[in-house]
Formats: C-alpha cells, structure tokens, sequence
C-alpha cells in the first residue's frame, strides 16, 4: 500500500466500452497524477481489479421492500395517532377574508385546527393552503373540514402561459411570430448569412407532475420540547434545518429536531423542501400533544407539490456546405406559476461550439402551483426542442441525422457512444426503412443525445459517514442522507465490501436518520458522487484499525497486512475475518470517514455524456404513438452498482416515453383547476405501453476523487423524449412539435402534411 | 364570496353514501344514530368491530362503514405492505387477494370483505423464509424506491396463479393496472418470468 500523501500516477479513460468492443473504436486511457488528501484512500483507476464495483450485486434493501416490510414515512404509526388534512383554496386568486374554524374545533374526534394562512394575504393558486386538522380518524377529520369557512375575495385569474402577461405573439401554426432582436454586432445575422442551409421553428411542451408515488408529507411527534419527524423528504439535513428555524417559536432548535426517511417513495425532485404539509403536521401535533400523520391525496399531490413547467421554444440556425453549424440562435419562455421562477430551459452546447450562438429566456408569471427541478430540470424539455431541430436542420441540409451529430458534436465520449448505440440498435437499417405508400403502420427510428456534470462535491462541513466493525464480524456503513430508490444503501455496502474485502452480504448500509453523519439532498445526481468517496474513507480508516490490531496479533508489519477475499493477514499467516474481527473488543471500531475536496488535476471528463435511440410505430389511422424500442448508452463515471444503475436507466426511458406521448396537466381556465388531477385522466406510462428496453453502462475512470463516480440521476432522463419526437418526425415525414405527441397532434400532422 | 370546502364534492364521499345505500338494499339495517345497541348485522354510524381472515389467521378490526378495506389493513391492522397512492383505484399499489383473484384495497369497503379469504404481501415472507416471487423481485432489481413493488408483487402472484406460466401479453395485461413511477415494468416482467420459470 503506497502512502497516500505521495503523489500517484493513475490511468484514466475506458477500455474500447467495456466487452462490447466494436471494430473502429479504441481505449481512451490517459495518465494523471493526482495528489490524495492526506489519510484518504489512494485512488482507484482504470486498472483497478475489482471484486464488486461494477458487478451485479442485489440491492440491499430489496427484500425489505419486496416483502412489504419496509416502513415509508406513510407506513408509521403510534398508539393514539391522528390523522390530519389541509383545507385548501378552491380558487385561484384573490384575498383570504375571513376563515372561521370554531365549528370545526368542536366536531367529534377532532384534536386540533390551525390557520396556516393569515387573514389578509393572497390565495395563489387552487390547492393553496388555508387550514389543517387533526383528528382520530380520517373520517373525523373530513367530516370537520367540511364546517370550516373560509371567504376569499375572488380576483381575476389565469393558468394558461400562452396567454400570460409578456407571453410572445404566436401565429396560426403557433409559432412564434415576434421579430428577433438584432444580436451584438449583428453576428448571428452575419452567420446565417453564410449559411447554406437555414431553418427556423418553434417548439412547446407541456407541464409535467412528478407523480411521487408516496405523497409528500410525514408523521410528526413531539418529546416535550424535541421534535420526531417521519417525512417523505429527499434533502433530510435540508429539512431539518427548515422545520427548526419556521418552529423557532415553539422553543425549537435544530438540535431537537430528528428527521427520518429511511425509505422514501420516489421524489424526483419535488421533496427538498418540509412544504406546507411539513410544517403543518408539525403544528397540529404541538397543538394536539399528540402524534399526527399528514399525508396528501392524489389531487393534493398533482396540484401543490411542484411539477416540470411548460414551455415555448424557438431555434433559428444554419449550416455550412460541409454540415457544420455556424450560427444557433435560441429564445424561450417557460412559466414558473405564481413565483415567475423555475421555468428556465436548458439546451446542448457541443454541437455549437464553433457557430455563433445567442440564449435567451424569459419566464411567464401564471396563477399555478410553481415548478419545482424535476429530474434534470430544464433538460428534457430544451433536448426536445433543439434535438428534433437539428434533425429538421439536418433533413434540409440532407444530412442523416447521426452523421449530422457527428459532425458537430464537440465531446469524444459522445463520438464513441453514437458509434456504439448505432451499431447495438440498428440505426442505419431502422434509417433506411421504408415506409410502404399507404401502409397504416409507419416506423421511424431516431436519436438524441445526453448530458449531465456532477462530479460529486465535498459539502460544507464536509459529507460524512460511520463505518463500525463489530466483534461479530458485521460492518455497518451509516449516512444521514436519504436513498429515494436510487440504490444509495446497494452502493455504500458495495463500496464498503471493496475496501474491507468481504462480500456486500456482510454490510449493514443505514440511510435517512439525521442522528447520523450529513449527506447532500438528492439532486442534481449529486448522491452517489458525493458520498462514495466518504464511504470509501470510512471504511479504509476502519480497516487501518483492524489491520493493525490483525498486525500485532499475528507478527507481522503493518504495512504487510491486506484484507481480501475474506481473510486478513500478510503472505501465509491469514485470519479468515470472523477470526479477525473477535480481536475488536466489546466496543466496535468506530469510524468517521469524510468526503475530500475533489483532486485538483483534471478529471477524465468533467460531464458524463449519453445518447439514446428509439424505433416508433404509428397509426395512421389512429394518431396513437407506440414507442417500440429503445437503446441508451451513459457514462457515469465509474459504475458501482451495476444493476441498480441500469434500473435508473432503464426507469429514465421510461420515463421519457411517458414525457413523449402521454402526461400532461390540463387546466380548467374558468376555475383554475386542474382537471386531470389523479391517475386515471393524467396518463403515466404502463406495462401496455413499455417499449422494449436496453442500455449500456459507459463505466469510465474520471479520476476525480478516490473512487471517480459521477451522477447518474439525471443524465438518461434528458434524451429520450427527444429520441421519440425524432423517431416520429422519421415515421410521419414531418414533425410534431408539441410534447406530448398525442394522437390528435399526429393525425393534424398528417393532415398538414397532405395539404 | 363564501367558499364551501373543497372536500365536500369529492368523489370519494359520493361512492362511500352510494356504497352505504347499496348496503341497506341488501338486508342490512342502518342503525338510526349511534347510540342505538348495534345487533350483529346492524352497521354504524359509527364504528362496529368486523372479522376479517387475513393471510389464513382471523382478524377483529373496528372500521366505519365507509372505511375501505385498505384502511382496515393499514390503520387497522398495520398491514402496511399495500400502499395507499390514487386511494382510486387506479395505480393498483394496494393489490391484495381475495379469494385468489387481485383486487384493490381501496376499491372495496372493508365490511364487504366480510367472509372472504384475503391475502396481503405479508403473506409472503416468514422471517428468512420467501417466496420465489419476491427473491426474483430482488434479484431482478425489479424496484427502486418500492413504493409500488407490493402492489406489483401481488398483481405478478395473481397473475402466475392464473396463467401458470404467462405470456409477455398475459404479464403485460395482467400488470395494466399498477402505475410504477420509477419505470421498473421490465424487470418486474422478468421477474415473473423467472418465477415461472422455475427461478434461477
């Protein structure tokens, strides 16, 4: 073992993609030195010889959900719970006047009533919050919600962005019909002027609910003074910190407060914050002295708990003789409901790296529920839009879709990944496909790319995490952070294993209590990069402990000492670890490893890229999509988890082809109410629906930390809507230009294109 | 203007007075008001204690007539392997058996369930000892945050007793009525597959 305080040369890069080598593609692998933190783990690297990283291993707490057995903030319970509901605004604008709760207060059953908006301030949305109860029953609680009276001064309202205040003029075919402003120095001018080939379009996509299959909300308790809290949360430090501070005048402070969110039901994005509901259960059990659950309805969860925002798009641009791009010019207006925030859109910046290229975005104030980052946010939505661009683009210049991308594409990895995915899918069969005239079943094939930059960070103070070894043999690995269904307990008792050298089956991995060491929240992939480094640290200081007491016992330096394959010791004298571990006394060794600055030598790549492919079959007749099949490639770094890093993949196609074809809000503009709001009108992707499904994991050493993982979360979920909207624009020989491509759309689209 | 709660047009309390009618029709006598003594086929207002045979054992719950047998088995019985996420019927996240076939828990009142076998998630493991169909769940990685895989679990055990050794057509119709967020639709297929199979 080389002391980590020297400088180490690592080897970065892949192998020609792993065992799927294909003829024309090579290793990529760089050397690096890099300068570990003193006491850290020395870096693992391309040719580290793994046992588990990257294998398939079951995910830890697996059973303990496939049996039911796992408890969700839903699941808690104590002798003498309440159960508690929000009234909320059926109106969506106008002045709270009056609210009248004595009624409710003396129901039967009911232990508590709280205003949670004061008389005088503004209702601004439908579903904004008003009041809570408390009861014995759910039932009581309905009952008595129903006495409350709550008089609202009504003010004109509007929930449609297209209309919105600074909204932009559009046109018949609902473009966008507004001159654009003149660039600095007239520069994109003066690029399409050169260009052989233009195009311009406009682009809209509809809002998106996150459908967190467990509702926001949790079960809160108080011991005198402290505060317990079961919440559905994907930030618990976060949390923690929020509920303290909005509880100050209870007597509260962050140390008596404990969160826990061992299991959460999904989140993606939409659980950062303690909500209203959070707070609020928060108050009625103070109010009630007693245990109070609050979890929300459906509809609750659909209409006041955040969601991906529509948005307008339009893409001017041209390209050269040779099929490259010259000039890029991008405006969008998103809407961020009643904050004017959130709705921004993200688009690719590898194709434009030698054209000119302006952005613009403007956001639209409406009277919704505001988004909230939904997974990747901005991403999907912007993809869409410049990806089923650069394809008309390409179709104009004449250019085949994937040789236009890669022409432009600036990112090697990518370059790789399209070369790839084409061969594994089938591109140029599904291109050359011909649709028979007159056929009522058209196929299509398309592409999109994907992009993501998460390199993990250190957190202040930094991240943390407790590895014990018991006298028994057993190893825990504890963070504080939560494990939304990503797989983060599978990737500490993996990572863990690695180091101690025992199989996974002997770690305890412990997520979500805020008794143990801080994590990140769950967003922007930021997880798995950030924490597998302090997993690794803590686990390589506990071994420091056990090889030294292994050391003594058996005679041998130190420095000699390895722990593999389930046996500590040095040349012929081993201990199997059970024999190991009954050195550790009473107390087990005991282990705070930290997260470290990320190394100050340049990564690998400071993105993980993708790309994904899709084959669609229409309808002619009908207008309905079907989404047949799907290929992605993503890179995230240094795989660790191999099967639950395909699931997040595989889950993000899924996804997309929900995005695609099927979610939208619908609003009622008379009421301001959405009129889809539950799960049998707002259409999430089915069995009946699934395409089916293969990726591949790009496992690259990015040498950026000891372990050299990267984010995984939301890098699939960018490209597969826009994979789809291409392959239809193949299938139709036109494209639909508006998510989600519903078959009233299609058939307009095959109309249009007849006429 | 005055606002009426928002609750009260719901469409739950519009099923759980037709449901409560629906009763009456059949034979059974509403009591006037609480305080009346409650014979033994005399339901609420109120509660009334019901046995439910759940996963083979007898049961004793106190539930309101409008209770749903979800909420019999969670609140109740804390059985909280079937999960409460539409509440409509439409997410199939609160499967469980009756009499062998799946049905959804907050579809169905919980007096209704009355005299039937029923059969929840729980039934499946014993300690270390678990059905083929949930070790093939984790083996296939057919989750990620869970929340639906009872539901599914259930909606696949209903389906192998059915089919045997199912089609993907079969799996895919079978399984029509559990939304997973996630999107694990693939792996759970697999999953029931391999158990078919005879599991690996």
């Amino acid at each position: 073992m080389s002391s980590p305080r020297d400088p180490v040369e690592i080897t970065v890069g892949y192998r020609a993609l792993g065992n799927n080598a294909l003829p024309g593609l090579q290793d990529r692998l760089e050397k690096r030195t890099v300068q570990p933190k003193e006491g850290d783990a020395p870096p693992w690297d391309a040719n580290t010889q793994f046992a588990y990283v990257g294998t398939d291993v079951d995910r830890v707490d697996g059973l303990a959900k496939a049996t039911g057995r796992a408890k969700y903030s839903y699941d808690i319970t104590f002798p003498g719970l309440l159960q508690a509901m929000i009234l909320r605004s059926p109106v969506a604008k106008g002045k709270l006047t009056g609210l009248l709760l004595d009624e409710a207060k003396g129901m039967p059953g009911i232990a508590a009533v709280v205003p949670l908006k004061e008389i005088g301030h503004q209702v601004r949305f439908v579903g904004d919050a008003l009041a809570a109860v408390a009861g014995t029953t759910l039932h009581a609680v309905r009952d008595a919600i129903e006495r409350i009276r709550a008089d609202i001064a009504a003010e004109e309202h509007n929930v449609d962005y297209i209309v919105a205040d600074k909204a932009p003029q559009l046109g018949d075919g609902g473009q966008i019909d507004e001159p654009w402003p003149e660039s600095k120095d007239n520069e994109i001018e003066q690029a399409l002027g050169t260009a052989a080939v233009q195009h311009t379009a406009t682009y809209r996509v509809e809002v998106q609910t996150h459908s967190s299959l467990e509702t926001h909300g949790g079960v809160a308790k108080w011991n005198g003074n402290d505060l317990e809290i079961w919440l559905s949360t994907q930030a618990t430090f976060g949390v923690r910190g929020e509920l303290a501070r909005a509880l100050q005048g209870k007597g509260l402070d962050v140390g008596s407060v404990t969160l826990h969110a061992e299991y959460v039901g999904g989140g993606f994005g939409s659980k950062f914050s303690a909500g209203i509901e959070g707070l609020a259960v928060c108050l009625l059990a103070h109010a009630a002295k007693a245990p109070v659950k609050l979890m929300l309805d459906r509809f609750e969860e659909h209409t006041t708990t955040g969601n991906r925002p529509g948005a307008l798009m339009q893409a001017r641009a041209g390209v050269d003789k040779d099929g490259k791009i010259v000039a890029w010019d991008w405006r969008s207006f998103g809407h961020g409901g009643f904050t004017g925030s959130g709705g921004s859109v993200a688009v690719p910046n590898y194709y434009t790296g030698a054209a000119k290229v302006r952005r613009d975005h403007k956001e639209l104030v409406i009277d919704t529920d505001p988004p909230r980052p939904m997974r990747a946010p901005g991403h999907p939505q912007g993809w869409f839009g410049a990806e089923l661009f650069l394809d008309e683009l390409a179709a104009k210049a004449g250019i085949d879709p994937l040789e236009f991308r890669l022409r432009n594409d600036a990112e090697a990895i990518r370059l790789d990944q399209w070369r790839f995915g084409a061969a594994r899918f089938g591109w140029d069969k599904g291109r050359a496909h011909q649709n028979a005239p007159g056929a009522r079943l058209l196929r299509g094939v398309g592409l999109s790319s994907a992009r993501w930059g998460n390199l993990g960070n250190q957190g202040r103070p930094p991240h943390g995490i407790t590895c014990r070894i018991h006298q028994d043999g057993t190893v825990e690995s504890r963070s504080g952070a939560q494990d939304i269904g990503v797989g983060l307990k599978t990737v500490m008792a993996i990572v863990t294993a690695e180091e101690l050298g025992i199989t996974p089956g002997h770690v305890k991995a412990t997520t979500g209590h805020t008794s143990d060491p801080s994590g990140p929240a769950s967003g922007g992939s930021m997880v798995t990069p950030s924490l597998a480094p302090a997993v690794r640290h803590a686990a390589f200081l506990a071994k420091q402990a056990l090889v030294e007491m292994v050391a003594k016992h058996l005679g041998v330096p130190m420095s000699e000492v390895q722990c593999k394959g389930g046996k500590v010791g040095a040349g012929t004298a081993q201990l199997s670890w059970a024999d190991a571990c009954k050195l550790i006394g009473p107390n087990p060794i005991d282990e705070r490893g930290t997260r470290q600055a990320n190394y100050d030598s340049k990564p690998f790549h400071p993105t993980q890229c993708g790309a994904q492919f899709a084959e669609v079959e229409i309808d002619r007749a009908t207008g309905v999509v079907r989404v047949l099949r799907m290929f992605g490639i993503q890179d995230c770094g240094l795989v660790i988890a191999k099967k639950q890093a395909e699931s997040q993949v595989l889950g993000a196609m899924i996804q997309g082809v929900s995005y695609a074809i099927h979610e939208q809000r619908i609003m009622d503009k008379r009421s301001g109410r959405m009129l889809n709001g539950d799960f049998l009108r707002y259409k999430v992707t089915g069995t009946q629906d699934l395409p089916e499904l293969a990726c591949h994991m790009h496992s690259i050493a990015n040498g950026h930390d000891s372990v050299g993982a990267a984010g995984l979360g939301e890098p699939p979920s960018v490209a597969s809507a826009a994979a789809i909207a291409n392959a239809v624009f193949h299938a139709l020989g036109t494209p639909v230009r508006h998510l989600p491509i519903t078959p009233d759309k299609v058939l307009a689209a095959l109309a249009s294109k007849k006429g | 203007m005055t606002v009426p709660s928002d609750r009260g047009v719901s469409r739950r309390s519009f099923l759980k007075g037709s449901a409560v009618a629906g009763i009456a029709t059949t034979g059974l006598t509403a009591a006037a008001n609480a305080a009346a003594p409650s014979k033994p086929d005399t339901f609420g207002p109120g509660e009334h204690e019901i046995t439910l045979l759940v996963n083979g054992k007898e049961r004793k719950v106190k539930v309101e007539t409008r209770t749903t047998l979800l909420d019999a088995l969670r609140d109740g019985l804390d059985l909280t392997g079937a999960k409460k996420i539409c509440d409509r019927g439409s997410c199939g996240g609160c499967t469980v058996l009756m009499d062998g076939e799946a049905i959804t828990g907050c579809l169905m009142l919980a007096m209704d369930a009355v005299g039937h076998s029923l059969q929840t998630i729980e039934s499946l493991s014993d300690g270390d000892k678990v059905h083929p169909l949930v070790q093939n769940f984790v083996h296939c990685d057919a989750m990620q945050c869970g929340f639906c895989t009872p539901g599914m679990v259930m909606s696949s055990l209903a389906c192998l007793q059915k089919r045997g050794k199912p089609t993907e057509a079969q799996m895919r119709s079978d399984l029509s009525g559990n939304i997973c967020r996630c999107g694990t639709y693939g792996r759970v297929m697999e999953a029931i597959g391999k158990t078919a199979g005879g599991g690996k």
